[in-house]
């Protein structure tokens, strides 16, 4: 397929950025579901083409669940549920198409791309910097997180103390990991002020610009809807 | 090409770590740090790298560093890193990006450097280095030997012309030691000038050229390789080094299983899915008043294998049986403490003391007294455990795995990064632990300690 050719994804970065706030705006201007419900089979159609049907068919399904739950199932059932999910269900198809689009995102582009495209746009370095790096200590915690336990299940520890035993050794290497983290940053030279350059080449094609069109369509409609 | 001279270092108020250092380094000459923990050997290296003083607040630094007509202290960090390169001891910090490739070219992408020369950099860093199964992986998925290979081929492809190196091979085992030496000998054919701070040396012993030995910061002598190489083994553990050459000589293999006594493991197979089985169908077994070593090569699954006989994850086929009784996973829970490789995960407590209290619940203070004087920490009593050393946590995880008053005990790595003298300390423990009865497994790469220290081996 024509777009495996570039690094792996389906679009570009920045077109993600702006479909990304698209949805926002639609989520946000709450016009019509009309509106919502078109955005929801447009991205779900890009997921599609992309190639990761699993994935499609499961937010679609969940979509379709939770527009049973609003409109049928929440209507008929004893008014306690209802007042206590309509709620949540609400709100979860209002953030849909937010939903949608930002597990899309995450799916598609690394965090290189995303800090190339963030470079491209004129993001300041710094946001950038601190940016990757809060992205790139996730796996981290998880990773320590997953360590703490392990000791933890070891030892007799008593009930009250489960918390300490969990969050001190935490926050003390993450404390640790900043400060050798931030060493070996320096050490090879994020500091340089020099503009930045990349491995990578990013580069809008067909499918980009198709998206930003259709994209910018909705965002037309909800604004004429208005 | 490096120029140290009076340099005196310390924090305010107190001790000095360094004491009016001189030290003249030539273009390619391949120099050593060496000597106790806590000397001043990882200070050295950030003299040279620059992170001294720049990325040290509140220190006192006296005297010039000079690399090249380059002073350290007034070039910018980012300047120092075009012409030294470092790497560091602790593999799971030293990256910033998720995958492998990027990660490479990290440095370069920095430097600003086009895109057609980093890619031919990329390209030679993975040829000469050998580093073809890194490419393209995720580096939360490599083994604590492959991070450390990976942190070396992104100094290399920024290609410095000094290279400091603090402990690199702490978390290593044998075989990437090897891929390391040939690294450094490539480097060195090359002309790079090689700062290396080590507590290992058996792999350098024909790669230095001359050999720094420090104590308590101060410098004491230098020696020519010929005068280091000729020391004599009462010399050099008097001088607390770890051995010269790779120590000779083979540990029986473990036990079978099937033993009434004592740990026996019989068909285990471990993995996380159908799809990635780590171990097919293993079997051992380790007895009381014997200490059994597991070595194998970084990122086989040593650490995954000792997780399944702690009873931290099911097994997916074969059991773990207690002198004749089947341990489920909970039962190995109780009967199992582990000394982790990163021992920052068991430490919690407000003090050294505490720390100990809390592990030896209901055990006498003086028993805890002796534990910790053994390993020489009776005077940290007070202390907080993350103000301790590297090596000092790194005892205090094994005094509270012994109060801990459980039958089996199992060590990962307990010795990376320990001098000759806490190495002894340790081993020394070790044996008394299981005369007296208990059953202790130790995974390590580290030869001189497992001959020092252990029974019988299971390589895998």
């Amino acid at each position: 397929m024509h777009h495996r050719s570039r690094s792996g994804s389906f679009l570009d970065p920045r077109t993600f950025l702006l479909l990304l706030l698209i949805a926002n705006v639609i989520t946000f201007s709450q016009i019509s579901l009309w509106i919502e419900m078109g955005w929801i089979v447009f991205v779900d159609s890009m997921i599609l083409l992309s190639g990761k049907y699993k994935m499609a068919v499961k937010w679609i399904l969940l979509f379709c669940i939770l527009l049973l739950l609003q409109y049928i199932v929440l209507p008929a059932s004893p008014e306690i549920i209802a007042t206590i999910f309509v709620i949540l269900v609400n709100y979860s198809i209002r953030m849909f198409p937010c939903l949608l689009i930002g597990s899309f995102m995450m799916r598609e582009i690394s965090l290189r791309q995303f800090v190339l495209a963030m470079r491209k746009l004129h993001f300041s370095e710094k946001l950038i910097i601190s940016l990757s790096v809060t992205i790139r200590y996730f796996p981290a915690i998880k990773e320590e997180i997953y360590h703490t336990k392990d000791a933890m299940s070891l030892r007799k520890i008593k009930s009250s103390k489960k918390l300490e035993a969990m969050l001190v050794p935490l926050m003390m290497s993450a404390a640790a990991t900043a400060e050798e983290l931030s060493a070996a940053a320096v050490t090879r030279g994020i500091e340089n002020p020099i503009k930045k350059t990349s491995l990578l080449t990013l580069k809008l094609n067909f499918n980009d610009y198709a998206c930003c069109v259709i994209g910018c369509l909705f965002l037309v409609g909800t604004f004429i809807l208005k | 090409m490096v120029s140290i001279q009076g340099v005196s270092y310390g924090y305010e108020s107190r001790k000095k770590i360094l004491k009016d250092i001189n030290l003249e380094i030539k273009q390619g000459e391949c120099i050593l740090l060496c000597g106790e923990s806590g000397c001043g050997k990882t200070t050295m290296t950030k003299l040279v790298n620059g992170l001294i003083p720049h990325f040290c607040e509140q220190c006192e630094l006296e005297g010039t560093v000079r690399i090249q007509d380059m002073e350290v202290a007034s070039t910018k960090l980012y300047k120092i890193a075009e012409s030294v390169g470092s790497v560091f001891q602790n593999p799971k910090s030293q990256f910033f990006q998720l995958d492998t490739d990027s990660e490479i070219a990290f440095g370069m992408e920095n430097q600003g450097k086009s895109k057609e020369e980093m890619q031919s950099r990329l390209q030679n860093t993975v040829h000469n280095l050998h580093l073809e199964k890194l490419l393209g992986r995720n580096i939360f998925e490599l083994s604590g030997g492959e991070k450390q290979l990976l942190a070396f081929a992104s100094v290399y492809a920024m290609n410095p012309s000094v290279y400091v190196l603090d402990e690199p091979t702490a978390n290593l085992d044998f075989s990437a030691i090897q891929s390391i030496k040939q690294l450094l000998r490539i480097l060195k054919q090359n002309g790079h000038t090689i700062i290396i701070a080590e507590h290992r040396l058996s792999f350098l012993y024909d790669l230095l050229d001359r050999a720094v030995y420090l104590k308590n910061g101060i410098l004491i002598k230098v020696y020519s390789k010929e005068e280091f190489l000729a020391l004599s083994e009462q010399d050099r553990k008097r001088m607390g080094l770890r051995c010269l050459k790779e120590e000779e000589g083979e540990l029986p293999k473990a036990h079978g299983a099937g033993k009434d006594i004592g740990l026996s493991i019989e068909a285990l197979t471990v993995g996380y899915k159908k799809k990635c089985v780590l171990f097919n169908n293993i079997s051992f077994s380790a007895i009381q008043g014997e200490i059994l070593a597991i070595t194998g090569y970084n990122g086989i699954g040593k650490t995954t294998l000792i997780r399944c006989v702690c009873g931290l994850m099911k097994q997916m086929g074969g059991q773990i049986l207690l002198d004749g009784k089947i341990m489920p996973e909970k039962v190995r829970r109780q009967q199992c403490i582990l000394v982790m490789q990163d021992v920052n995960h068991q430490l919690f407590a407000e003090s050294v003391w505490e720390e100990c209290k809390i592990s030896g619940d209901g055990l006498e203070d003086s028993v805890i007294k002796s534990e910790l004087k053994q390993m020489g920490l009776l005077s940290y009593a007070d202390r907080h455990p993350m103000a301790l050393s590297g090596g000092q946590k790194q005892r205090l995880a094994i005094v509270t795995a012994i109060l801990s008053c459980k039958k089996i005990l199992i060590f990962d790595e307990p010795t990376s990064g320990l001098d000759y003298a806490t190495m002894i300390m340790v081993s020394t423990r070790l044996k008394k632990l299981a005369k007296s009865g208990r059953i202790v497994i130790v995974v390590t790469h580290d030869k001189e300690f497992m001959l020092s220290a252990c029974d019988r081996v299971l390589k895998i």
